[in-house]
């Protein structure tokens, strides 16, 4: 009983977490879309959204070693580890619980700010702290064995701080090509020229967001099911998972986190469309060769990256680098507070003990969940004023104007 | 760790300014053909609405515009299908090998 209801707890705070990541991401592929007005903000949401949901089906390899980045509870197979299924899998359950709930209430906060912070920081940060929490730090997969780029420095930390440097870098170059070659013919001739370029270059962004991100919870998922003794196919990930993933991704990124996209789309840049397509074939450019080369690094961070390079990029362009500077302490912070959170929620879950402890973290979870849609509502922000003029002075989302 | 990660990082760094950046800068010299063409066909203005004085292409001149133009965009076409080729094989557990390369789909 007590492992069939942690499952239960575990899919449904993981399809939670997969939810939050869509529409914390939203901005990663459509924010400079909707800033220059090349899409209508809810078309631009909706395109994403399915590129998301075909992204996440077209992701047929199984992530189930996931979590095998930054934590040892897996073998490389992906199994379990048999020494946390002694008690039918209830130890290993509340961690990717608590580790889940921390990814989500950093990534609920940080949507709360309008700042576009990495999910995948989040779920890794959470995993992190639920782990050392119930297994010490030597549960956690510091760096790996050294023979490969592994573990929290090779995989999370060593890419965090290079790829928005690269993306940014390559998006500055391409500004500033583009800018060099049009001249003076920027304006109307071109203008349907680049709104085209910018969508196709979006829209490659979306896709492999979806194949990446949806992938991670479909892993967790599946060592859940596992862990429960409900699934014992390391090959494959079951139909319904799938499905229940790429829905709850897409779904995330329809409603659109249009806090993060103003900021990322109207706070760091005043961006125009040629940037803006220049930015996103920086971010396909760079995410693409990544994964390509097996180098694993958050989306949000190369997109951000690289609209902040298209701004370096154009002559006489403004970059707001206080928004920036709020922006990077955020992405430094991410996975040490996700990490705090997700180790109270261990403990939590662990000094209540068994079924009840588990139910205890989803509710401490859903209080923090309702508290901060409740305070996001006195400054909401949506689809009517996401492209209002930026106001330097409170440097958060204004207040609608209706 | 580390000498591992520069490689990694320069690889990236290489492909990511060849395609990311290398392809807008395409992409921009097909959309200023299209435009310089269609000059003749009515006064160009930039941003703020002034005319720009671009004397009208020939007719000669103007089909080679387009004819760039068109070779700009067909190329950007193509290497955005390798893309999605590579982001497509890389969910069915294939890689997409350069080695030849002309790109080939192989086991990964």
């Amino acid at each position: 009983m007590e492992p069939l209801v942690l499952f239960i707890l575990v899919v449904v705070v993981a399809l939670g977490f997969d939810f939050t990541n869509g529409f914390h991401d939203t901005a990663n592929a459509m924010a400079t879309s909707i800033a220059t007005g090349a899409l209508k903000p809810k078309v631009a949401v909706t395109l994403s959204a399915i590129l998301n949901l075909v992204g996440a089906f077209l992701s047929v390899e199984v992530a189930l070693t996931v979590t095998n980045a930054v934590v040892k509870i897996q073998d490389s197979s992906g199994a379990p580890d048999p020494a946390l299924l002694t008690d039918g899998g209830s130890g290993l359950l509340l961690i990717v619980l608590a580790g889940l709930a921390g990814g989500i209430v950093w990534n609920l906060l940080t949507w709360l700010l309008g700042l576009p912070s990495s999910s995948s920081h989040a779920l890794f940060g959470g995993l992190i702290g639920a782990t050392i929490a119930g297994l010490g730090f030597a549960g956690v997969n510091w760096a790996g064995d050294g023979s490969k780029l592994d573990g929290v420095l090779g995989k999370v930390i060593l890419p965090g701080l290079m790829s928005p440097v690269v993306a940014g870098v390559v998006a500055a170059i391409g500004t500033w090509l583009v800018f060099r070659i049009i001249g003076r013919l920027l304006g109307p001739a071109t203008e349907r020229g680049f709104r085209i370029g910018q969508i196709g270059s979006a829209s490659l962004v979306s896709l492999a967001h979806g194949t990446n991100d949806a992938q991670k919870t479909m892993g967790v998922i599946t060592l859940a099911l596992i862990a429960a003794g409900f699934w014992n196919d390391t090959e494959s990930v079951p139909l319904w998972v799938k499905l229940a993933c790429a829905l709850a991704i897409s779904l995330g990124t329809y409603l659109g986190g249009w806090r993060i996209i103003r900021t990322v789309g109207k706070g760091l840049v005043e961006i125009s469309t040629p940037q803006g397509m220049a930015a996103e074939a920086s971010s396909a450019a760079v995410i693409l060769a990544s994964s390509h080369l097996g180098f694993a690094l958050s989306t949000t961070h190369v997109a951000t990256g690289s609209i902040l390079g298209s701004g370096v990029g154009r002559p006489g362009a403004t970059v707001r680098w206080r928004v920036a500077a709020r922006m990077l302490i955020a992405w430094c912070i991410t996975l040490p507070a996700a990490a705090l959170v997700g180790a109270l929620m261990w403990g939590i879950g662990h000094l209540i003990g068994g079924m009840a402890g588990g139910i205890a973290v989803v509710l401490v979870l859903l209080a923090f969940a309702v508290f901060m849609f409740w305070r996001s509502r006195r400054s909401a922000v949506g689809a009517h004023n996401v492209n209002d003029k930026w106001d330097d002075t409170p440097a958060r989302p204004q207040p609608a104007n209706v | 760790m580390f000498p591992l990660f520069l490689d990694a990082a320069w690889k990236v760094l290489l492909a990511a300014v060849v395609l990311g950046a290398g392809l807008p800068a395409l992409f921009a010299v097909g959309v200023r053909s299209f435009a310089l063409a269609g000059a003749g066909s009515g006064p160009l203005t930039d941003d703020d609405g002034r005319a720009i004085a671009v004397s009208a292409p020939t007719s000669g001149g103007s089909t080679g515009l387009r004819i760039l133009g068109v070779v700009c965009v067909v190329l950007v076409l193509a290497a955005v299908a390798v893309g999605l080729t590579v982001i497509i094989a890389g969910g069915f557990g294939k890689a997409v090998s350069f080695e030849n390369v002309f790109p080939m789909i192989v086991d990964k």
